[in-house]
């Protein structure tokens, strides 16, 4: 077993009294993809807002190779190589597309410029550079903000509902890109609703309900699990 | 500086504080309901108490009312005056960025100010109705802020029977829980905004009538209210309502316990510094409210 | 800046050397008026730095005109500094208070912070009535006697061109945009590794340094100082209007705010000082309602125009 980018241990997390997160362990290895699903409310994003630092977890650890991120703020995590999307979209409006991916980067200017339009050409958006993102259609912005992930070129990349709200085209583009992230070596974890792309996509599913990991493993025999499928059709 | 503190200060302190915090638990809760249906921070709150407290002063020194009986006549012209703002401005900027609220409020506020200058002038006005104290055991309290406390306290206590117990009062509640169900629900959102801001308006004269009675009547008296209505809701938590009384005591003490140690001029810099301390250790208010 | 840069800095440059040669030819009037235009496009513009790029409204951004203005004018009456040594200490303290303040405050979010600055301004003003043997107290602190007018004139017009070179500046660059990316959206800029707490701070600081600075020199000016004239929230409210009336955001937005409404007060408004602030109350409303981005910012959208316009 190769040595795990990301390893999520007993991770807690509530509000009030509720547990949106119980005890859950991740262990992700390198260069592969993995989907995180489960029914509403599962604590899908927050499992996620814990690991990248948005939210402060109540108890357990995560570790990123190897080293203790919980308690990091949100920046720091990011700039040690996590990046993530957001499940609603999260461009900034009035910055244009290459000034959203720009602003991301810290070394020289021009590299970072060079990078960004490789990026915009990556998703066929060099010709919409200048305009302001607010202006982008949805699944346009939706590109800019993967491609803005891609910017710091991190390790890990947790995305947030990549395919919601984006057409058939745009989707076979983006699943491709992040197969092409894959084959860099680049870990991926995605939430996804839309079970034809987690059953494609990934390698290994985790399945959390009520907060609480259910069952996890290759996608065909998650199908077949009986507890899944009670998670999402009731008894 | 040296300040023997015998425990009969101590008692009339602590009083004192309950007796005042009860008035800024009322106008609080007028900027709690606001913030907590629109998500709006109310600048001209305390503008429109300076406006309450104009009402009574006129009440008082045209038709010789009564301050006391003018407390509902100030609620009533209040809870107009703020739903027509509501109606015709501030709607518009419900939805927007909190950028926006806050500017336009804050626009609202200056306005109001000019405007009572304009009308009323910049002179002092006082309502010289009840003057001196009353004597309990080695305590003394005057009269008018006996009277305010008592006032205060029904108009708190009216104000949640309202929110808990009556059909508009739990429309308002579920507007400020989520205005997504509340709609689905067959609320009419945009009426109980207009509700909302008429009767924050309302609590906000009833102080003003309250306190007419007590320091001068000025068109720049309100603006202080504002920091401290906002003071008491950090306090208790953003979005809790009942966290307002709390918060409202608990400035009312802090103030007074201050006025024992520091001159007057002092006790400002008090409360501020114990809204930043607050804020950085409990965001959320002492009692825990909801995140913006 | 495609269009013409070079007419454009050429017209600045002309425009430079008129206001340098005006104190030779103008009035004693004109020249105090100019004086004060200055000072409030150095006001203005230094709100624009923190609250038009981050969104963090500051609502007490005269606390570091008055902090300034008594530096100042302590270190000129009490240690005998020359002005324009005691105006730099001026600007300095503003942000040593920016500091002090902002390390807190910044981290409240939105309508906290600017509830906060509301506060600061009273507070200080208790602060300096209360202090009487540094400040003088509500007496007041008088300034010896000192003709500078002209010399004030030029460190004026030296800071209202320092703001405004500042902001292109930030504008342009990329810690321009990552303060920007407050304003937007906050989380995501956290989340995509941008250190807003330090970015926020930055910004604060550099907005506080032109009111410390233009508050010294106006207190020099004007010789006299006391906690109400220093710290009067009128002077927030007229730098408010006239960054959001021009342009929020924008590199020439506050200039242009600055003089649309610095001459409509000194020719239209002197004659009605009645309503001056009920018109300023207006204009805050008309422009959050109608034109939320301003004169340029409408501009900007509208015609596709870089932010530096």
């Amino acid at each position: 077993m190769a040595a795990p980018v990301l390893e999520v241990d007993a991770l807690s997390k509530h509000f009030g009294g509720v547990a949106a997160v119980a005890g859950v362990s991740l262990r992700l290895e390198p260069g592969r993809i993995y989907g995180l699903i489960g029914p509403n409310g599962s604590g899908k994003t927050t499992l996620f807002n814990c690991i990248t630092g948005l939210e402060r977890r109540d108890a357990g650890r995560v570790l990123f190779n190897g080293r203790r991120i919980d308690g990091l703020k949100p920046f720091e995590v990011a700039r040690l190589g996590i990046g993530r999307t957001f499940q609603i979209i999260r461009v900034f409006p009035e910055l244009s597309a290459l000034e959203n991916l720009l602003v991301v980067t810290d070394g020289p200017l021009a590299a970072a410029r060079t990078r960004a339009l490789e990026l915009l050409r990556f998703v066929n958006l060099e010709g919409l550079k200048d305009e302001y993102a607010g202006n982008l259609s949805y699944g346009q912005q939706k590109l800019v903000e993967f491609v803005r992930v891609l910017m710091r070129d991190p390790t890990l990349v947790l995305l947030d509902e990549p395919a919601a709200g984006v057409n058939r085209t745009l989707l076979n583009d983006l699943l491709d890109a992040v197969r092409r992230l894959r084959d860099e070596g680049k870990t991926i974890l995605l939430v996804e609703h839309d079970m034809k792309v987690v059953m494609g996509l990934c390698e290994t599913v985790f399945v959390l309900d009520h907060g609480e990991k259910i069952a996890e493993g290759p996608p065909g025999l998650i199908q077949a699990d009986e507890r899944v499928i009670e998670a999402y059709f009731g008894r | 500086m040296n300040v023997v503190v015998t425990p009969t200060m101590v008692g009339q302190v602590v009083i004192s504080g309950i007796l005042a915090g009860a008035l800024y638990a009322m106008v609080a809760l007028g900027l709690a309901l606001i913030f907590g249906v629109m998500r709006v921070i109310n600048i001209a709150h305390g503008p429109l108490l300076m406006l309450g407290a104009y009402t009574t002063y006129f009440l008082y020194a045209g038709l010789g009312l009564n301050p006391y009986l003018s407390v509902p006549v100030s609620m009533a012209v209040l809870f107009v005056i703020g739903a027509v703002l509501q109606r015709t401005l501030v709607f518009r900027v419900v939805d927007a960025p909190e950028l926006s609220s806050l500017l336009l409020t804050f626009g609202i506020s200056i306005a109001l100010v000019n405007l009572a200058q304009l009308a009323f002038t910049s002179d002092l006005r006082a309502v010289e109705y009840l003057t001196g104290s009353w004597g309990l055991g080695p305590f003394a309290f005057s009269k008018t802020r006996v009277l305010a406390f008592v006032f205060a306290a029904g108009v708190t206590t009216l104000a949640f029977l309202l929110l808990q117990r009556t059909r508009l009062g739990r429309a308002i509640r579920a507007t400020s829980q989520s205005r997504e169900v509340a709609m689905v629900c067959g609320v009419n959102v945009g009426r109980i905004h207009t509700i909302t801001f008429g009767l924050a308006s309302a609590l906000a004269a009833a102080g003003g009538a309250l306190i007419a009675v007590v320091v001068a009547v000025q068109p720049e008296m309100g603006q202080v209210w504002t920091f401290k209505s906002f003071l008491v809701i950090v306090l208790g938590g953003a979005g809790n309502y009942p966290g307002a009384l709390l918060g409202g005591v608990l400035l009312g003490l802090v103030e007074q316990i201050a006025s024992l140690f520091l001159t007057s001029q002092l006790s400002e810099v008090v409360a501020y510094v114990l809204l930043v301390v607050v804020l950085l250790v409990r965001p959320t208010g002492l009692l825990g409210g909801r995140q913006t | 800046m495609t269009l013409a840069p070079r007419a454009f800095l050429t017209g600045l440059a002309v425009l430079a050397a008129a206001l340098a040669l005006y104190p030779i030819v103008g009035t004693g009037y004109g020249v105090r008026a100019m004086l004060q235009l200055f000072m409030w496009i150095a006001l203005a513009g230094s709100w624009n730095l923190i609250s038009g790029l981050t969104g963090y409204v500051s609502f007490g951004h005269v606390a570091f005109f008055g902090a300034g203005a008594y530096a100042g004018a302590i270190l000129i009456a009490k240690a005998g500094w020359p002005w324009l040594p005691a105006a730099l200490a001026g600007g300095a303290a503003a942000c040593v208070l920016a500091l002090v303040i902002g390390y807190p405050c910044l981290r409240l979010k939105g309508p906290y912070f600017a509830i906060a600055m509301l506060g600061l301004n009273e507070v200080l003003r208790a602060l300096t009535s209360y202090f009487e043997g540094l400040t003088g107290g509500g007496s007041g602190l008088s300034l010896p006697t000192l003709h500078a007018t002209v010399p004030i004139y030029y460190a004026m017009a030296l800071a209202a061109a320092g703001v405004t070179l500042l902001t292109y500046l930030i504008i342009t660059s990329r810690f321009g945009l990552r303060l920007m990316t407050i304003r937007e959206d906050e989380v995501a800029a956290e989340a995509m590794g941008i250190d807003t707490a330090r970015h926020k701070l930055y910004a604060f600081l550099l907005s506080a340094a032109g009111p410390g600075v233009v508050g010294a020199l106006a207190a020099r000016d004007q010789g006299y100082i006391e906690p109400i004239s220093v710290f009067p929230l009128a002077t927030t409210i007229t730098m408010i209007v006239m960054a959001l009336f021009g342009g929020k955001g924008t590199v020439w937005g506050p200039v242009l705010g600055a003089i649309v409404l610095f001459v409509s007060q000194e020719i239209v408004w002197a004659r009605f000082p009645y309503v001056h602030q009920l018109l300023f109350g207006a204009i805050i409303a008309a422009v959050v309602l109608l034109m939320p981005r301003g004169v340029l910012g409408l501009l900007q959208t509208k015609y596709r125009l870089p932010r530096t316009l």
